[in-house]
């Protein structure tokens, strides 16, 4: 598409020119997939490059190297170790032996029977001779032979990482003896720790915990997704499971429903992505501005007991979030204290039910926003004044001197500083509402339960946000991990596809340095 | 005490800019050499080499005769004064002075009699050359030491009652003080300064511009002082490294890169108002040289025209630099007149600035005139849009290559050779050689 | 033209001799100065030159409305600002209201279920008793201090290691490793449990133990919450990093004894969030605990003693006593250390 001149487009009203810039954007797309493409195709590139290099390395390292060296292709460690570099050595070869004997005992196993998940079912109820009794003999474990086979390929992979380290280590020390001088010694390894090689130190520990804590769930998530993983099978076991490919995701694309009254999946999925994208964008927008006018209200000139409003607020935060939803949600239940006060009162003759089943669904999900923005707006508060505080006072009084209204001061100025400001935090928080479990749970638990929705994925409900919806899931009497999975990887792709929009349209990535 | 060795340095950042190309230069023991060039020229990056705070691309670094291109910044014994002074807003100015001291061992002669500081344990360090007369040993100093080097270097700068007080209750002088005071204690070889005055106002600033001359002659250390100031560079430097974009582009003493600039960057860098550039022809009439500016024929005579005689340079079109306090007026029926009229008139007190354009031509050119040497009607005249004639003496002009911006009267001999090793270097000098023009026809010039 | 008497430029060295400047022939030799004046100058008698006259500007007489205007302004302000009051007055009213009802129904005696009013008929601790004598509530209390001065130890050493590391340093891979912890983080991290789950119940980790398991679940991925504390370190100017390197610190001293001593107020920002995480966590405890009751933390016990109709009716009030003795100590520590918690709010939400 044309792209204006500058000058083109000052002539433009402010309606054109969003035209325009939302224009540009969906034009840009397809030259942003292309690059994509190039950017993806020169890592493939460089990898190919840098595993040629390496074998190259390696074949070199081998001929020419000395005979400690090329021992250290076969036991890990032992050019350090000849170079007295102990620590180094001694670790190198511990790592080996480790790995060798698991291998040997444990991952050789798991690892053979990851292809098939398993073959052997457990058997039930079978006649043992020796003990006279029936028995249950254990087959195999889908479950386990997935995790360690994963950890398995965790594993070598490691290995082998490890193991061209070493041989590289081998080759720089030789090339150090070479020109006469010493090799590092562990002691000089222990102090570079704690100085150039600082970074490792610090980052050991998060890194470790990041990789068992997230990234092996989540691989192992993603495996899941491609197999029929059930917490309970038909008998009542479930110890093994099998890959079947696609079939899961093929339930998110089919329209066809096999049971009158009831929807398929793909539209209750449909159904509840929906409600989660709306509840994000009126939860993130609903409270940024509301919070920002109470902040401009606190601190508008000539209002007293500043500090005291604040402190109010500010309290409401401290109060553990759980127990103001628990508590506000009994409250508006259909015997909770709000309807009991105006049935006492004489207003209403039955309860209103706000959210439970017998709620519309429209009124609970109205509640549920209204009450956010209860539980959000003393938060949004706090931030919003500390950078109201930092806008420069000369940029209102040069807009006074202009002419500027109050109206036209806040939307001139205060916003676009806010929104420039917050851009970053607008979009976490945004994601966040996406997933925001604690006040839909708390809240609501996803009542009003949807009565038409597809079986396949359990019982779900109008509040229903797909993160609860998947602890449901998860939870329940007939755990679809399976399910879940698909449902986690498509919360993946929605985050991951709005932070991307979100990034390249947000001013602060844009206009970098306009406020500053 | 230490000589600074900088051979073929070259800086590339991860993004493939080249930010200090070739770079070449020798700093003699307790000399004071000024980097000085516009923002961006890759002299503070130059500076953060020597001091270990980036590493060294290409080229070697050597301190007191040792490679120190793979040494922390806390092992080559140097000391650095920061632009906004770096002062840890923690510790009291004592403790800001007495950081260095107490991280480091310090080398001490034990024999005889032991040295001052000596009653912590003595450690040995390991790896360092003993030799057999004098055992030098490091150790940590001790209190009393510590708190003697201080106050010593408090009493130099004049921040004494300062020392129990945190950095921010310190105005921006005293601070600048204080940085300079920490790095003044360890007595370390190499004393690096990065642009320390350019946080300060302009009165500040040439007060410790003074002090820091006098501060040079109480220390014995070499001194690299980088700086974008022309000013501070000609008052501090013992010799002055101009440079641009990566390049060296003269070194020599304040003296010679005023007087003879090796090309036209340095010679409207340095000085101010800046030189004028007149484009015009130089012409040779048998050892005889005269240029035209704007159609007035002047005689360059004096050493001037000596030099361009003994350097054999023909008639050709040039670039004439003349410093605005160098253009002199004059009367109407001089011949060597250059009639022009005046556009903006600065009184500056003791001179008046005149933005004066010349009528043939219509460039602008700026006149330094000593308000001294005009009667009080002439002063009154000066208004804009009078007439004024300017003319100027041959000793005063300089002379480039319109195309290389090149002098054609000084040696060159302390331009260093801006040599790409880049491979598809001599492909882009084949095609496109006139487009950086200054560095690819110079490369050209020194080849043949 | 006078002939003024030239001098020659002469200066002596140390060493005594004398440099004078070349004499040489001027082109100038040295003629007057002439000007010449342009259009509508002229020179007056005292010798003075004299600028053309120009005619002055115009007044203009400012407008009259002014006054006017400015008396409708002050009476807008009043209105505006009783406006604001009300709002103000009213929001905090709504604010409040739920937490003091919770404090009154904790004390009410009559009746355990919902009531339709607010202030008891009769008064008494019958709530706080049984909540600490029939239910497991001292120790989902005391499970939850002590996950929270673990998590609080343990999560902020992972945390400023990892936020210290991606600001003050440079090392490949970093940007990387920020970008795969960005991607990492859009997995929703509650499916992680899934596994996790599984894995700390085979090495005894959940159920009545659970509290262990928690730690390792709040600490295991906390270095991916950096970004805060990050944002904290950027603000620190580098050339203090430089100049104790410059000093004779290694990196590590530099940590210890320049920055961390400077970023005092997002190290306890930190801590403080530590401490919290387990008092405000739900659904991480929930999963974990898997109805155990000796392994839950206040927000999974709590709401467990009201999860069902059946039970609700019976522990309602209880579950406003322990509301009240949960939330007060957390508010005081909170009210305590606000001004740390708001720097770390409002700077994060700035950088991002």
């Amino acid at each position: 598409m044309k792209q204006l001149e500058v000058l083109d487009y000052l002539k433009l009203n402010g309606w054109q020119r969003f035209l325009y810039n939302l224009k540009c954007f969906f034009c840009g797309i397809p030259g942003w997939f292309v690059n994509l493409c190039k950017k993806i195709g020169r890592w493939v590139k460089k990898a190919g490059i840098a595993i040629w290099e390496n074998l190259k390395d390696l074949y070199l390292t081998l001929v020419k190297g000395k005979w400690q060296t090329k021992v250290s292709f076969l036991i890990m460690g032992f050019g350090s170790l000849c170079y007295g570099q102990v620590l180094r050595g001694v670790l190198f070869l511990l790592f080996e032996i480790i790995f060798v004997l698991y291998m040997v005992f444990w991952g050789g196993s798991w690892l053979s029977l990851f292809g098939s998940l398993g073959k052997t079912p457990m058997q039930k109820d079978v006649y043992d001779e020796v003990l006279d009794q029936y028995v249950n003999i254990p087959g195999d474990d889908s479950f386990k032979i997935m995790l360690y086979g994963l950890l398995s390929i965790a594993f070598i992979i490691a290995l082998v990482y490890t193991w061209r380290l070493q041989i590289k280590q081998c080759r720089i020390n030789e090339e150090i003896m070479a020109s006469g001088k010493k090799v590092k010694s562990t002691k000089d390894d222990m102090k570079s720790l704690l100085d150039n090689q600082y970074h490792k130190t610090l980052l050991a520990l998060p890194v470790t915990g990041i990789m068992i804590f997230t990234v092996i769930p989540i691989i192992f998530m993603i495996l899941v997704a491609f197999t029929n993983y059930n917490a309970v099978d038909a008998d009542g076991y479930n110890n093994l499971f099998h890959w079947v490919g696609l079939k899961n995701f093929n339930e998110l694309v089919n329209f066809e429903s096999n049971i009158p009254g009831v929807k398929p999946f793909s539209v209750t999925f449909g159904e509840v992505l929906g409600w989660t994208l709306m509840w994000a964008v009126f939860a993130t927008f609903t409270n940024y501005f509301l919070g920002m006018f109470v902040a401009m209200m606190i601190n508008k000139k000539g209002i007293q007991f500043k500090k005291g409003f604040r402190t109010i607020l500010v309290m409401t935060i401290a109060i553990p979030q759980f127990i103001s939803l628990m508590y506000v949600s009994k409250m508006f239940a259909s015997n909770g204290i709000i309807n009991g006060a105006l049935l006492n009162l004489g207003i209403i003759n039955s309860p209103i039910h706000f959210f439970d089943d017998q709620a519309n669904p429209n009124v609970a999900r109205l509640m549920v926003i209204l009450i956010n923005v209860w539980i959000g707006i003393p938060y949004l508060m706090l931030i919003a004044t500390g950078i109201l505080m930092n806008i420069p006072a000369d940029l209102y009084e040069s807009a006074k001197i202009d002419g500027a209204s109050g109206f036209q001061q806040f939307g001139k100025i205060t916003l676009p500083y806010m929104l420039f400001v917050t851009g970053p935090y607008l979009l976490t928080s945004f994601t966040g509402n996406l997933n925001n479990f604690n006040v839909i749970f708390l809240l609501t638990g996803g009542a009003p339960v949807k009565t038409d929705a597809s079986a396949v994925g359990g019982a779900v409900g109008d509040t229903d946000l797909l993160i609860t919806w998947l602890f449901n899931m998860t939870t329940g009497v007939s755990g679809k991990y399976y399910l879940a999975s698909v449902i986690g990887i498509m919360i993946f792709i929605v985050v991951a596809v709005l932070s991307l929009i979100v990034y390249n349209v947000l001013p602060s990535n844009k206009n970098e340095g306009d406020f500053s | 005490m230490a000589t600074v060795k900088l051979t073929d340095v070259k800086k590339i950042y991860d993004n493939k800019v080249v930010a200090v190309h070739e770079f070449n230069l020798e700093i003699k023991d307790k000399e004071f050499v000024v980097f000085v060039g516009p923002s961006g020229c890759g002299k503070s990056t130059t500076l953060r080499m020597i001091a270990g705070l980036e590493d060294i691309s290409e080229g070697t670094i050597e301190i007191d005769g040792k490679v120190v291109n793979d040494l922390q910044p806390r092992d080559r014994d140097i000391a650095m004064v920061f632009q906004n002074y770096a002062l840890y807003p923690h510790l009291t100015v004592f403790e800001n002075m007495a950081f260095p001291l107490r991280l480091r061992r310090f080398p001490v002669e034990v024999e005889g009699e032991p040295a001052e500081g000596e009653k912590e344990p003595v450690e040995n360090k390991e790896g360092e050359e003993d030799s057999k007369e004098k055992k030098i040993q490091y150790v940590k100093l001790s209190q009393d030491e510590i708190y003697k080097r201080v106050t010593e270097a408090a009493e130099i700068l004049g921040i004494t009652e300062y020392l129990t007080r945190k950095p921010r209750a310190l105005s921006g002088g005293q601070r600048q003080r204080v940085a300079i005071g920490r790095a003044m204690v360890r007595e370390s070889k190499v004393f690096l300064m990065d642009e320390p005055l350019s946080n300060l106002d302009a009165k500040l600033r040439n007060q410790m511009r003074a002090e820091i001359i006098m501060l040079r002659q109480k220390i014995d250390s070499t001194f690299v002082y980088v700086t974008h100031d022309q000013t501070e560079a000609m008052t501090l430097g013992d010799r002055i490294v101009i440079m641009k974009d990566g390049f060296i582009q003269q070194v020599g003493t304040p003296n010679e890169v005023f007087e003879m600039p090796d090309n036209l960057f340095v010679a409207e860098f340095i000085g101010a108002p800046k030189m004028n550039i007149i484009h015009t022809e130089l012409v040779n009439e048998g050892g005889k040289y005269s240029v035209v500016p704007y159609g007035t024929k002047i005689p360059v005579d004096g050493y001037k025209g000596e030099l361009l005689a003994s350097k054999n340079v023909e008639s050709q079109q040039i670039l004439l630099g003349v410093r605005p306090e160098h253009i002199v007026l004059t009367a109407k029926s001089n011949p060597a007149a250059i009639p022009c009229t005046i556009q903006v008139n600065e009184m500056m007190g003791s001179e008046l600035h005149l933005h004066v354009v010349t009528d043939q031509g219509g460039e602008q050119l700026i006149v330094r005139v000593p308000t001294i040497d005009l009667t009080p009607a002439q002063r009154a005249a000066m208004v804009s849009g009078a007439k004024v004639f300017i003319t100027f003496e041959g000793k005063v002009m300089h002379f480039f290559n319109k195309e290389t911006e090149i002098s054609l009267i000084t040696d060159n001999e302390n331009v260093p050779v801006a040599t790409h090793k880049d491979e598809t270097d001599d492909v882009v000098k084949e095609e496109q050689p006139a487009k950086k023009s200054l560095f690819a026809k110079f490369r050209k010039n020194k080849g043949e | 033209m006078t002939d003024t008497k030239k001098y020659l430029i002469e200066i002596e060295t140390p060493d005594g001799a004398l440099v004078s400047s070349e004499q040489h022939e001027t082109v100038g030799k040295k003629y007057d100065v002439s000007v010449e004046l342009p259009e509508g100058y002229v020179v007056a008698e005292s010798g003075e030159v004299e600028a053309p006259s120009h005619a002055a500007p115009e007044y203009v007489e400012p407008m009259l409305e002014q006054k006017r205007q400015h008396m409708g302004i002050k009476a807008k302000r009043i209105i505006s600002n009783t406006i604001i009051y009300i709002v103000l007055i009213a929001m905090s009213i709504l604010w409040l209201v739920p937490f003091v009802c919770i404090v009154f129904e904790s004390f009410r005696v009559e009746s355990t279920w919902q009531v339709g009013y607010v202030i008891p008929k009769q008064w008494g601790f019958d709530n706080y008793i049984n909540l600490f004598t029939k239910t497991d509530f001292p120790r989902w209390l005391l499970n939850t201090f002590i996950m929270g001065v673990a998590v609080a130890v343990l999560q902020t050493i992972i945390v400023l290691a990892m936020s210290y590391v991606l600001s003050r340093m440079r090392f490949r891979g970093r940007k990387g490793l920020m970008n795969f912890m960005l991607v990492l983080g859009m997995f929703p991290g509650f499916l992680t449990l899934i596994l996790l789950y599984k894995l700390l119940s085979d090495l005894h980790m959940t159920g009545n133990n659970s509290i262990f398991g928690l730690i390792l679940v709040y600490i295991g991925s906390s270095g991916m919450g950096y970004y805060i504390s990050k944002g904290f370190f950027d603000t620190i100017p580098k050339s203090l990093d430089e100049a104790a390197r410059v000093d004779g610190a290694t990196r590590a001293q530099v940590m210890f004894k320049v920055i961390l001593p400077l970023a005092k107020p997002i190290v306890i920002y930190t801590i403080l969030m530590g401490f919290m995480a387990p008092w405000g966590d739900f659904v991480l405890a929930k999963y974990i605990a898997h109805n155990t009751s000796k392994g839950m933390n206040v927000a999974v016990g709590l709401q467990n003693l009201i999860a069902s109709n059946a039970t609700l009716s019976t522990n309602y009030t209880m579950f406003c006593a322990g509301g009240v003795v949960v939330a007060i100590p957390i508010t005081i520590l909170f009210m305590c250390l606000q001004k740390y918690y708001v720097e770390g709010v409002t700077g994060g939400a700035v950088k991002g």
